[in-house]
């Protein structure tokens, strides 16, 4: 074993010395596919080759290093645990802890047994999961090191499958049961997995298109051999144990973790070059993978090598294995043919002839008899000139004198067949069961088997022979057949598995129905597919690849799946409308019941979209008051559109356009699209992309080409209508927006205000805003400020250094905004602002994208303040659920309270307005209280005081906030947004502070607490400010002080002062002031 | 208790290896012998024994137990023999004297009755060091602790024999090829490619390299003679009759040495040897000393060849043939003694015909099965 190279070799001693390599072996089958000869023995314990296929399975994980294995066994419990006492293994020094584990009885899956390892708690790091009947020589232990090391980069890496290459028409390849693999060629990622049966034919399948798209170059492969080798992280139990209708391992599991969208685990392939390895999976596959082993594939597990069942054999010419020691008796005339094993201590009588096939141990085989491809296992006793073609025949038994047994036959333990039997093809015998044996099972679940031994007068037993004591299994498919039509487990697609059974008949049947398919789609499109004729169930070639699209229920069941499930999400979101559930809650309940009905994302989201906006309640003639409604709606559950997952915003303005277009609400469409924007549903540039969609501008056939929609009824005329009419809102708000963002602000604005007063009143809501301004605050005082805020560049030079120049001017820019409202000393308040960040070069970016973010939603949220106050603290406070995840390093933290600060201003602004001196009444008492969560929670009472409506369940949820401090890792742009998401309010600022440096969480509240609080004392900096602006000021002030150095205000932290290297010490009076 | 325990130590090292060993996790004749002198020193310094006769079974039933694991790594039947003559040598000579010599004169006509030359040249001496007793009643350890030393030192001795293996036979290299010639060989030997790497300090010559299929390990023998600046042509296996006409000498590595002077060796082989026999080109084989095997009709065993896996040969991938093909893939062949001119040992050289006589001074009688 010297074979690793050094580095490598050395990182993994250090890592691994004391890692166990650990392996779970699934012993039992789940299917009854080799009945009736595990009525009495579970299948890992049947021989191949003479030894037990436990032991193969145990030689090769041996082979592999595999240090401690749990055997995970179900029927016949005490057997295989007697077998593994038994077996070398158990002896010291065979290198292997082997654990027998025995499961319930209820355990019927293999995602039963994954569950229940779970329970149990077996495995403690990544292991190897295979199956009872494994026979292979693959070095798992390289597989093991592929996936420690992909491990090391991504964590969401959970498993790793061992595939081999193997061709269409191999004969170990199970032609019942294979799969298409969708891979990508580079990484080996599985990206899809979608199982392949023989009957009914799988025809095609279905990749999805994100695949396509995700990935330039993909492997679609259906000549995989899947050799049931996963090595599975920790996690994966769990996952079995977290959904709990995972059964099958592939069509379950690996199938499932790749579709959802919600786990975000990767799966990758080992394509094995080298090596062997299958599974006997079904009577097929045992005598494909008996003569791979004897003719060597499994090399160095040969019969004549590693024999694991420990027997030695002598190979001669020809692939003839004899047992070693002179205890096989060949007669002098006897015929034994190519790639033949023959067990110790076996009599072979004059003229027989043995042809490929597997003689067990102490078997006797009677002059004359032909054994051509059977498998005899140890004891059985063959008469005198019988012939046996193609069959199993079980331990002990019997065939007497010149029986006939047919291709494909099973014959069970103990079954005496003959004289003269004449055994059709395909017939399972077994053993009438003694009173005992039937006492001994009774837990045993054999229903089946008393199924058939109850059945047995009406089948007829002639060609039996007189001795025999037989009991016939049923022939052909069973009666029941239909309900169980979908698995692989269907009688007609088990004969795929059977031995012997070249199932030609049923190729037929597909091909003649495939060609007739073909017959028609040559009609129509005048092509012939010349691959039709070599038609095998396998083929590559006959997998046709259908993409499909988001939405794949475009049949009619579909539809009334469909129709369900739409149903069922109105009463699901009437049921969080009327009980106040939180956005989260609502939305996992939505997420589960997608699961459920496996929809796609699309329609839930339209579904979320059209309960919204029929939430709405409609507010005649008075557009104040509905614009409060909106906002309070789309404040409340707004939030629900991007939680239910998979944010697009473009995606969300077009049904949101579609669905007004068809609703009576068509009049809020801009209502309702300004409230998304102002709750950051929907951005500026969302807004401008949707607006560039052909659809949506509803030209003559334009709209049918989304493919949202294509399943909807064609759009009426006023539906069309209607679209345009919600473009043209668009447009206007576009007008607006680049009014707002050119320079010549004042102008366009004005422009676009009174343009838009002229309009239809839909679009005025968006006017409202920027009117809302004009009214409130004035517009002579929005240009003034406009004015100062270029001026303001002066104001802060020596603290901002250049690197963060434009992480400024969008600052200021937004602080212009802000000013407007504020209609005073923003310049100052812009200056203070970006000082943190001119501190922090680090939080530039996160500073950039926030402040210009904020400064829209700041220029808008401002204008609504100054319209209605009190709604616009309450958008405040609800706005601040999303703001506790993104914050997880300091830099973004403080570019986010950067923006705070500036944004603050339009809450605190109606703060003043509405109640300042209440606020200010209640926040210095409550200061002294130095808890975190006590300042937060005085910080949601400013907040509530200031907003005159109070929602109780504000203030519970603020607490909680500070305390989760495990923020997930979120992208800095998801980071910038949902700091724009703040939207100002004073706990806001607290939160994400207190989410990841919980030491600089009290001041930052306490200080804009001592701002909200000290309306009358200008700091030295804003003398020119006006009354209402101080506060504005201040509050700036206070933050970047609190940031910087925190030896004000008596109380906090002193310790946030060590944490935090911005230090305006010029500040630190203003905070001191209270 | 204690011997208990440390048997059981013993056994559990002797059982790790021959699970390696029947797993192919250790191949190669060096490596295996160099496990199994390990194993063995393990076993010695491990075991109680208070005669010769003791020691020897539990050697045996260690050695045993090892070839059984893999009877076709021979190299671990040949190190259990050697120490076991080691063995017997040391107590000969610590019990110098108190063992009466036989008294013989060498006479080639009494040549296989008299057994081993070795005892020939046991000078009778004066009884000394008598201190070395077996069976002592009082102390049944003394003997061991007395023989224990200085049989440690025979395995050392047959370790560093091993440890300088390729260095010993390519001692000789400059005088086995010369300047200008074309060298032939096959297969990756590692003895070979010391040899040819130690000729070419003194010698400018060509060597012509056979790509020795399936396994097309002549490539690498190919890349790391260029390497070391020997000019090098690797050639199909199929050309080599065509070009044994310009070689000058054929330059093999083997697996196994066999009693009658044959050897068993990559398969491939044969044809070479074959070849050069036709164009009376001298074939010369190298090989360590602990290949020497003393059986003489393991070509009448067919699955000595051993078989490999048919991948190398036929795809897996080839589904279809897999199922229609019976593939061969022997790793050896048998090469006769006839075809082989002499064999290049870290003890010398010697022809074919004497390979005999080398076994019976390497080995004892007795240990021929294990």
């Amino acid at each position: 074993m010297a074979a690793k190279s050094g580095n490598f070799a050395k990182e993994k001693l250090i890592d691994e010395e004391e890692e166990v390599l650990q392996a779970v072996i699934l012993a039992d089958s789940f299917n009854k596919r080799f009945r009736p000869l595990t009525a009495r023995k579970p299948r890992c314990l049947l021989p191949i080759c003479n030894a037990p296929l436990l032991d193969w399975t145990f030689e090769s994980l041996a082979l592999a290093g595999v240090q401690e294995v749990f055997v995970v066994c179900r029927s016949h419990a005490e057997l295989v645990k007697e077998a593994i006492k038994d077996s070398k293994w158990s002896k010291p020094g065979s290198g292997m802890k082997i654990v027998p584990i025995m499961t319930a009885k209820e355990t019927f899956s293999p995602g039963d047994a994954m569950r229940d390892v779970y329970t149990r708690g077996l495995v403690t790091s990544d292991f190897v999961l295979v199956m009872g009947d494994l026979v292979s020589n693959i070095r798992i232990d390289e597989v093991v090191r592929a996936h420690k090391e992909r491990r090391r980069t991504n964590k969401d890496a959970i498993m790793t499958m061992v595939v081999k290459e193997s061709g269409e028409r191999h004969r170990t390849r199970a032609k019942g049961e294979s799969a298409v693999f969708v891979l990508d060629p580079e990484t080996n990622e599985c990206l899809h997995y979608e199982s392949v049966q023989g009957y009914p034919r799988t025809k095609g399948i279905n990749v999805p298109r994100e695949i396509l798209e995700a990935h330039p170059e993909v492997d679609i492969r259906n000549d995989l051999l899947d050799c049931s080798i996963d090595v599975c992280s920790v996690e994966v139990p769990s996952l079995f144990q977290d959904n709990f209708d995972y059964l099958d391992i592939r069509r379950d599991f690996v199938h499932g973790i790749l579709t959802s969208d919600l786990l975000m685990k990767n799966i990758y392939c080992y394509v094995a070059e080298e090596g062997y390895a299958a599974r006997v999976q079904d009577t097929r596959s045992y005598e494909s993978i008996s003569k791979d082993i004897l003719s060597r594939w499994t090399f160095p597990l040969v019969p004549d090598d590693n024999h694991p069942g420990g027997h030695i054999y002598e190979l001669t010419r020809g692939n003839r294995y004899i047992a070693k020691g002179n205890t096989v008796e060949l007669s002098r005339t006897c015929n034994v043919g190519k790639n033949t094993l023959i067990g110790t201590s076996t009599t072979v009588a004059e003229n027989v002839t043995i042809e490929a096939s597997v003689i067990g141990q102490n078997c006797r085989i009677g002059a004359g008899s032909i054994v051509k491809n059977s498998y005899l296992f140890e004891g059985a006793v063959v008469g005198a000139g019988c012939i046996i073609e193609r069959s199993i025949i079980g331990a002990e038994a019997q065939i007497k004198d010149r029986s006939h047994v047919a291709k494909g036959c099973l014959i069970g333990e103990g079954v005496v067949v003959g004289p003269d039997a004449v055994l059709r093809p395909f017939e399972r015998l077994s053993r009438k069961r003694s009173v005992d044996d039937v006492a001994a099972d009774e837990d045993d679940d054999n229903s089946d088997i008393e199924e058939v031994e109850s059945n047995q007068d009406s089948i007829d037993k002639t060609g039996l022979g007189k001795d025999s004591n037989a009991v016939v299994w049923p022939r052909g498919a069973p009666a029941d057949e239909e309900s169980d039509d979908e698995g692989p487990e269907n009688y007609k697609n088990q004969r795929f598995m059977r031995l012997g059974d070249n199932a030609s008949d049923l190729e037929e049947d597909l091909a003649s129905s495939s060609d007739s398919e073909s017959d028609t789609e040559s009609d129509s499109s005048g092509e012939f597919d010349p691959y039709n004729d070599r038609d095998s169930i396998s083929g590559l070639s006959d997998l046709s690849l259908t993409s499909s699209a988001l939405d794949s229920t475009t049949s009619g069941l579909g539809l009334m799946a469909d129709a369900e499930f739409r149903t069922e999400v109105t009463q699901s979101l009437a049921r969080a409308f009327a009980e106040n559930h939180s956005v989260d809650n609502a939305a996992v309940e939505l997420k589960t019941l997608r699961m459920a009905s496996n929809v796609p994302l699309a329609r839930v989201k339209e579904a979320v979209i059209e309960a919204i906006v029929e939430r709405v309640p409609v507010v005649e003639g008075d557009m104040a008051a509905q614009r409060r409604e909106i906002a309070v709606v789309v404040g409340r559950w707004g939030e629900l559109i991007n939680k239910i997952g998979g944010v697009d915003p473009v995606e969300t303005v077009m049904m949101l356009q579609v669905h007004c277009a068809s609703s009576t609400r068509l009049a809020l469409f801009g209502q309702i699209l300004a409230a998304l924007y102002q709750e950051d549903i929907v951005e500026e540039d969302d807004i401008r992309k949707w607006h560039e969609l052909p659809s949506s501008r509803a030209e003559a056939g334009s709209v049918d080409e989304h493919e949202h929609h294509h399943h909807r009824k064609p759009f009426t005329e006023v539906e069309l209508e209607n679209m345009r009419k919600c473009w043209m809102i668009g447009t206007h708000m576009i007008q607006q927006f680049d009014a707002q963002g050119s320079d010549t602000e004042t102008e366009s604005e004005n422009d676009t205000e009174t343009e838009t007063e002229s309009e239809d009143e839909k679009k005025k809501n968006v006017a409202t805003k920027a009117k809302a301004t004009e009214n409130e605050s004035e517009s002579e005082k929005d240009t003034e400020s406009e004015s100062e805020s270029d001026e303001e560049e002066d104001v802060p030079k020596g603290a901002l250094p250049t690197t963060s120049a434009h992480g400024i001017a969008s600052g200021l820019r937004s602080a212009a905004a802000v000013a407007a409202v504020a209609g005073g000393a923003a310049g100052v308040a812009a200056a203070n602002a970006d000082s943190p960040s001119a501190g922090q070069a680090a939080s530039v970016d996160a500073g950039r994208a926030a402040g210009t973010a904020a400064g829209y939603s700041a220029g808008i949220a401002a204008g609504l303040a100054a319209a209605a106050a009190v709604v616009g603290a309450v958008v405040g406070i609800t706005q601040k659920t999303p703001v506790e995840t993104p914050e997880t390093s300091e830099e973004e933290s403080d570019g986010s309270s950067e923006s705070e600060v500036e944004v603050k201003k339009s809450a605190v602004a109606p703060a003043t307005t509405a109640a300042a001196t209440s606020a200010s009444a209640t926040v210095p008492t409550k200061v002294e209280e130095k808890t975190k969560a006590a300042t937060v929670v005085v910080g949601a009472t400013v907040a509530a005081a200031a907003a005159t409506t109070l929602p109780q369940e504000e203030k519970a949820k603020v607490t909680p906030l500070a305390v989760t401090t495990t923020a997930a890792a979120v992208a800095p742009a998801t980071a910038s947004t949902s700091a724009i998401l703040l939207s100002a309010t004073t706990p806001t600022a607290t939160v994400p502070l207190s989410a990841t440096t919980p030491t600089a969480t009290a001041p930052p509240a306490k200080a804009a607490a001592t701002s909200a609080d000290s309306p009358s004392e200008d700091s030295s900096e804003d003398e020119d400010s006006s009354r209402a602006n101080t506060e504005d000021s201040d509050s700036d002030d206070g933050m970047s002080d609190a940031v910087s150095a925190s030896e004000g205000a008596s109380s906090a932290n002193p310790s946030a002062t060590s944490s935090t290297n911005v230090s305006e010490d010029e500040d630190s009076s203003d905070a001191d002031e209270p | 208790m204690v011997s208990e325990t440390r048997s059981a130590a013993t056994s559990r090292s002797v059982e790790v290896l021959a699970q390696k060993l029947r797993r192919r996790q250790v191949v190669g004749s060096r490596a295996a012998a160099l496990e199994t002198l390990l194993v063995l020193r393990q076993v010695i310094s491990k075991a109680r024994f208070s005669n010769l006769e003791q020691l020897v079974a539990i050697i045996r039933d260690a050695g045993r137990r090892l070839v059984d694991a893999q009877p076709k790594e021979h190299s671990v039947g040949n190190t259990v023999r050697k120490i076991l003559h080691h063995i017997r040598e040391e107590f000969h000579a610590a019990t110098r004297g108190t063992v009466v010599a036989k008294p013989a004169s060498f006479s080639i006509s009494k040549f296989v009755l008299q057994g081993q030359p070795r005892k020939h040249a046991v000078l009778p001496k004066s009884e000394s060091k008598g201190t070395l007793r077996e069976n002592d009643p009082d102390d049944p350890d003394s003997f061991a602790r007395g023989l224990k030393p200085v049989l440690m030192e025979a395995i050392q001795d047959v370790l560093d024999e091993l440890e300088t293996v390729y260095d010993n036979i390519s001692k000789n290299a400059k005088d086995h090829i010369h300047s200008d010639e074309i060298i032939l060989t096959l297969g990756m030997s590692k003895t070979v490619e010391q040899f040819l790497k130690s000729a070419a300090h003194s010698h400018n010559y060509s060597v012509i390299i056979a790509e020795t299929a399936p396994s097309y390990d002549g490539r690498i023998m190919a890349k790391s003679l260029s390497e070391a600046g020997i000019s090098t042509f690797l050639v199909p296996d199929s050309s080599v009759f065509a070009l044994m006409s310009r070689v000058n000498k054929v330059i093999l590595g083997a697996h196994v040495i066999l009693a009658n002077g044959g050897m068993f060796a990559v398969s491939g082989s044969l044809m070479v040897a074959t070849a050069a026999k036709a164009h009376s080109t001298p074939v010369v084989v190298c090989a360590g000393q602990f290949k020497l095997t003393p059986l003489w009709n393991l070509y009448h065993e067919y699955g000595a060849h051993d078989f490999g896996n048919p991948s190398d040969v036929l795809g897996f991938e080839n589904g279809d043939l897999v199922d229609k093909v019976d593939v061969v893939n022997p790793y050896y062949d048998y090469v006769q003694p006839e075809l082989i001119v002499a064999y290049i040992t870290n003890d010398g050289d010697h022809p074919p015909s004497s390979i005999y006589r080398l076994l019976k001074e390497t080995y004892d009688d007795e240990d021929n099965e294990l």
